[in-house]
């Protein structure tokens, strides 16, 4: 019975690969290497940035929501602004701590005094150093964290007590704990913001919130201007510094892992390129022989692609499983927590393997060339 | 009635050197003819030519009507695999095909492949207990018809064998030969080089060339 002949296309094709199974296996290892460090970096270069803005967001507030005029006596409404900001339906929001500044005094001398959410603060800024316990209640009226300028200045150590004096009022609180920010906090004392509502005689009032926004820039600003439209009449800012520090780190990365997996891809071509080439010397024959008995040079060459293009298919899948395994190796040591798989990654990751199989295939390519009568001659 | 090979005038030139010069002959169908001549003499340059793996520098060389000095490279792929059947000195079998898919091979590059067919081309040849060994397992006059299976495979025009028992003992060297006398006996064109005279006896002519000329043409001493 005649067979069609795409199964005797398949037996070759079987045939081709057992025989050559050593020269194909170094082929192999090549492509599998070169496309489980390319899927390690694709998945690492898709789960970093949400990896790096959850790491940024232990940095500080990124959203100032103030009243426009910087430095005015304007003060905003605490209850109505922080239910508006619940109410805006963040589901990025990591935190969000409302501040109301006080010019005190301790003893003689002058203070700024933050009247903030303590579990906010700590939930925002976690890595301040912390000499003694973080106050964590926002109701704690009996505490207040120091900052280590301040501390010094009034010469306070976590127990000790502070009696701070504003107008009319006066509150005596236990210093919880000191704290080094490395900015202006460190001149600061905060309480919780009823001390501080209560000393300045502003019941409800605040100078400001910070706002800690999980997301990418872009996420971030789309929230941005989501509050800002539920706040009409206040400014509702992003804090430059760290949105640009942020993208341009970002974007360092991204070009980092493309100049990487484009190395990599170099180097698993050239790896490749060189097994195909012995495979190429070895096979010259076989070619000019299967010419000579009248195949085509596309019939033949057919053939290797396939060849090529299983190599890739195989190479990339082995790579991508491997690539899971050490983005979540990498994940785990550079970020602390493992990076997720990306299923787009899969397909991405075959196509560049068979991108890199069918180039490396050129000296199989070449064999095209090959004139049988020399070939045959030869022997 | 048309010869089926008409060599006129033909001529071959590896950049200065000449390997054929003015050679001229015809064969009909159904003929034998032996290529002879000593080593350089051009035999193996002229069945090249004729099988389509090499083009004459001038002259004409026409099979079946097809002139292939004239014919593309897609043509004479083509032309290979319709009109010829190749037997090499070599034998020139795929080593990581069994013998089976070795004629296969040749079915696989004419159109579409018959495995029964190829199994019963084996048979003809006396392989039916050989088909799936690799040619590495046979032995060489074994190798030698696995290659006469696979030239006949596709009912060639002409078949050209280049010293088909040139790697053969005298007991596979009788097999083989015993083969090519029943193919001429069916009626096939058969073109062989051969040094030897015992097998140049057995065609029908021979021709004899020397340095790249056609020296004679002479009929066999029986």
């Amino acid at each position: 019975m005649p067979r069609r002949s795409g199964s005797m296309f398949w037996r070759i094709f079987r045939q081709l690969l057992r025989a050559s199974r050593g020269r194909l296996t170094v082929a192999l290892i090549a492509l599998s290497s070169g496309a489980a460090i390319s899927s390690a970096l694709l998945n690492i270069n898709l789960d970093a940035e949400q990896k790096l803005t959850h790491e940024f967001r232990t940095l500080g507030a990124n959203v100032v929501v103030a009243p426009p005029s910087v430095g005015s006596d304007a003060a905003l409404a605490d209850a109505a602004i922080m239910n508006r900001i619940a109410g805006a339906g963040s589901p990025q929001s990591l935190a969000a701590a409302p501040y109301l500044y006080v010019a005190a005094n301790a003893g003689t001398q002058p203070v700024i005094l933050a009247g903030t959410w303590f579990d906010q603060v700590q939930k925002m800024n976690s890595w301040w150093k912390v000499d003694g316990e973080w106050v964590t209640s926002r109701d704690d009226n009996s505490h207040c964290l120091v900052g280590q300028a301040a501390a010094r200045q009034f010469g306070l150590a976590p127990g000790s007590h502070i009696e701070l004096r504003a107008g009319e009022h006066s509150v005596s609180l236990m210093v919880g704990g000191i704290i080094t920010a490395g900015g202006d906090e460190d001149s600061q004392i905060f309480t919780s913001l009823d001390v501080a509502q209560n000393l300045a005689g502003l019941p409800s009032r605040l100078s400001l919130v910070q706002l800690s926004i999980s997301g990418t820039p872009s996420e971030i600003e789309a929230f941005r201007s989501r509050l800002a439209s539920a706040l009409p009449g206040l400014d509702v800012r992003p804090v430059r510094k760290l949105a640009a520090a942020e993208g341009s780190i970002l974007g360092r990365i991204r070009g980092m892992i493309f100049w990487t997996i484009m190395l990599i891809l170099v180097l698993t071509t050239l790896g490749v390129l060189a097994s195909m080439a012995a495979l190429a010397m070895e096979r010259s024959r076989d070619v000019g022989l299967m010419k000579a008995l009248g195949g085509s040079v596309q019939r033949i060459m057919r053939l290797f692609l396939a060849e090529a293009a299983a190599l890739g298919v195989v190479g990339g899948t082995i790579g991508f499983a491997i690539g899971v395994l050490l983005a979540r190796w990498i994940g785990g040591r550079v970020f602390g927590v493992a990076i997720s798989p990306r299923l787009a990654v899969f397909p991405a990751t075959i196509v560049l393997a068979v991108a890199v199989a069918l180039l490396g295939a050129l000296p199989l390519r070449l064999l095209g060339r090959v004139r049988p009568a020399e070939i045959l001659r030869g022997e | 009635m048309t010869p089926l090979v008409q060599v006129e005038n033909l001529e071959k030139r590896f950049e200065a050197v000449r390997a054929l010069g003015g050679v001229s002959f015809e064969v009909e169908a159904g003929e034998w003819i032996a290529i002879m001549g000593p080593s350089g003499s051009g035999k193996t340059t002229l069945i090249n030519i004729l099988g389509g793996l090499d083009h004459p520098t001038s002259g004409r060389a026409v099979v079946d009507g097809m002139e292939i000095g004239q014919l593309s490279e897609r043509e004479l792929t083509r032309y290979r695999s319709d009109k010829i059947g190749f037997v090499f000195q070599q034998f020139h079998l795929v080593p990581y095909l069994t013998a089976l898919e070795n004629v296969m091979l040749a079915q696989y590059f004419h159109s579409i492949t018959d495995e029964k067919e190829a199994a019963e081309a084996l048979r003809r040849v006396g392989l039916e207990e050989r088909l799936e060994h690799l040619p590495a397992q046979l032995s060489g006059g074994e190798q030698q018809r696995v290659a006469i299976a696979r030239a006949l495979i596709n009912h060639p025009k002409l078949i050209l064998a280049d010293e088909p028992t040139g790697n053969l003992d005298e007991e596979n060297e009788a097999t083989i030969l015993k083969l090519l006398r029943e193919l001429h006996s069916a009626g096939h064109t058969i073109l062989v080089v051969t040094h030897s005279q015992p097998i140049g006896n057995l065609a029908d002519r021979r021709i004899e060339l020397e340095h790249g000329r056609l020296a004679r043409i002479t009929l066999p001493v029986r």
